[in-house]
């Protein structure tokens, strides 16, 4: 079996932590050949396929593809191993399926385990190979070997869970920033500081507490693109932020005319299309 | 033509009753809460004008409704008056409450443990293979933890030096981590050190444009920070070169919990912008107002 000798490749963006795994690799599995080393996910797909490791041991978190996705388009050929210092979606998700990952710093005894699980699953390979028998790479211990087709779901379920929970941060697909141009530079207007909206000829005038700004979206875009529970239409020309109102009242001439909180300016009209949106409970 | 003239007349008729009614209500008002001495005086100098003129009936009808009103009304319009003053203070308690609870969600937000987990695993590491360094990081988290860890946090905390301060420690670890993918900018003159400045928000800036702006971009950044006086405000810059701000992704707990208790702290006076340059990268602002703070201290 020592024809060719074991090849892994290490990607982490962080310089010490390659060193790190690379000095506990040497002592742990003095044979085994690091032949590549990435600093990024996408350096990883490139290397990882152009020197096919049989290993390849990647961080999770990476700038440019993350480790997940990066091993979607390795694992056909090579054995992955994650690391990660913490990341709890994932450890729940490796935890549960097949995958093999090293929690960071990786400690000698943690990655020895690893290694020895490796390198049988990699000499069970090698053997079913001179077989030549198409069937017997399927080792019979299940736990030190998992079809490939498997782990692509597995792959592919984590990236959902790690999009999803992992970045704490729920992408509703609604606009969150409004960018307005003032002098050379693009101002970002976070929606949660706009008070209102209104259409005016060419342009829409978005109002805060502190300043206005002219965008060129009309409010058709805006409507569709803004979450419908922040911001109601009250008038053909007029978005509002349901939280900025203070109080809604009939002037003279009978229509309802609307205030806002912290802000002295103008009331605004609410047409009587859409007076059904203020009525008392 | 006539019915629009009609409306036209209605809707003037409709204005000078409403503007008369104001006027009325602020008068009222006046009269209710005046002091009976001023009340004599106000009808002594209308007696005598109107007196001069040679037709006191109007300044007969002042004084008697002014009575009137005074009488009749003055009570329950002085209890209404208080009941509004009541309820203003009772808006102040409510932004106080706030204002202790926005500095509650900045004090809990702290220390991300992913962060904490990264940088105890480089030290575990960097203890092997290069013990100086270890010793370095080490100190940083040190400093790091003692600003933002609520129990650890001293009293003095807010400056604009302690701030810049605490901001390089953070930095310094992120430095030992991303190494030459991550540069830093310090432009702070030593005379704005001392400085009010709230604490939390210089760093949450800076873990921002890290975060969001330079460690998704392969190449990395700088981080500039940067701050001056523009008339009567301070002006705080965090600017980064990273990859920018989507528009879908959401301002975060971070920025809204800094724009919130700008907003409890200095009302409108003191704002947040996020701006992108030309050139790309983000560039978060800081504004507050210098002088009065200066007083305030």
């Amino acid at each position: 079996m020592n024809s060719a000798a074991i090849t892994a490749l290490i990607a982490d963006d962080e310089a010490p932590m390659r060193d790190l795994l690379r000095a506990r690799l040497s002592s742990v599995w003095p044979e085994l050949q690091i032949v590549a080393e990435a600093a990024n996910g996408v350096q990883a797909v490139e290397l990882g396929q152009r020197h096919r490791p049989d290993i390849a041991f990647l961080d999770i978190r990476m700038p440019g593809l993350s480790g997940i996705e990066a091993a979607r388009q390795l694992y056909t050929h090579s054995h992955i191993v994650f690391a990660t210092a913490y990341d709890q979606y994932a450890l729940d998700a490796f935890q549960q399926g097949a995958l093999d990952y090293l929690l960071k710093p990786v400690t000698a005894e943690r990655l020895a385990t690893t290694c020895a699980r490796l390198r049988t699953r990699l000499e069970a390979q090698r053997d079913a190979k001179l077989v030549a028998s198409p069937d017997a790479n399927r080792d019979t211990d299940r736990d030190t070997s998992v079809p490939p087709q498997d782990i692509g779901q597995q792959l592919a379920r984590l990236t959902a869970l790690l999009e999803n929970k992992g970045q704490a941060k729920p992408q509703t697909g609604y606009l969150r920033w409004i960018q307005a141009q003032v002098g050379a530079s693009l101002r970002m207007v976070s929606t949660r500081e706009v008070l209102f909206f209104q259409s005016d000829e060419k342009y829409t005038r978005v109002q805060t507490a502190t300043s206005e700004f002219l965008i060129r979206k009309t409010l058709k875009e805006l409507l569709d693109e803004l979450d419908p529970d922040e911001f109601w239409r009250i008038h053909r020309s007029t978005l509002v932020r349901v939280d900025a109102i203070a109080d809604v009242s009939r002037d003279v001439r009978g229509r309802q005319m609307l205030r806002l909180k912290n802000y002295a300016g103008e009331a605004l009209e609410v047409s009587r299309n859409h007076s059904y949106l203020f009525q008392q409970m | 033509m006539q019915a629009s003239q009609i409306n036209h007349v209605l809707d003037f008729m409709r204005d000078a009753i409403s503007e008369v009614s104001k006027w009325w209500w602020r008068f009222f008002d006046w009269v209710a809460v005046v002091e009976w001495r001023r009340l004599f005086l106000t009808w002594f100098v209308v007696l005598m004008c109107f007196g001069i003129l040679n037709t006191p009936e109007p300044a007969v009808w002042y004084i008697f409704i002014s009575f009137a009103v005074k009488v009749l009304a003055g009570g329950k319009r002085k209890a209404e008056l208080v009941a509004r003053d009541a309820t203003l203070q009772a808006n102040v308690a409510t932004l106080e409450r706030r204002l202790m609870e926005a500095k509650m969600a900045a004090l809990q937000a702290q220390v991300e443990p992913h962060f904490l987990f990264n940088t105890l695993a480089l030290i575990g590491q960097l203890i092997e293979t290069n013990p100086p360094e270890a010793a370095r990081v080490h100190a940083h988290l040190i400093d790091y933890l003692r600003s933002t860890l609520p129990q650890m946090r001293a009293r003095d905390g807010g400056t604009l030096g302690k701030q810049v301060e605490l901001s390089r420690a953070y930095l310094a670890i992120m430095q030992a981590r991303m190494k030459e993918r991550l540069g830093i900018r310090f432009e702070v003159p030593l005379f704005l050190h001392s400085a009010p400045f709230p604490p939390m928000m210089l760093q949450t800036l800076i873990e921002n444009s890290i975060k969001h702006g330079l460690e998704p971009k392969i190449e990395g950044g700088t981080v500039s920070v940067r701050a001056q006086v523009v008339g009567a405000t301070l002006q705080v810059e965090v600017c980064d070169d990273g990859v920018g701000i989507d528009p879908h992704a959401d301002d975060g707990v971070g920025l809204a919990n800094i724009r919130e208790r700008l907003q409890l702290l200095y009302g409108t006076q003191a704002e947040l912008l996020i701006a992108t340059p030309p050139g790309g990268g983000a560039c978060a602002t800081i504004r507050l107002p210098y002088k009065m703070m200066m007083e305030d201290a």
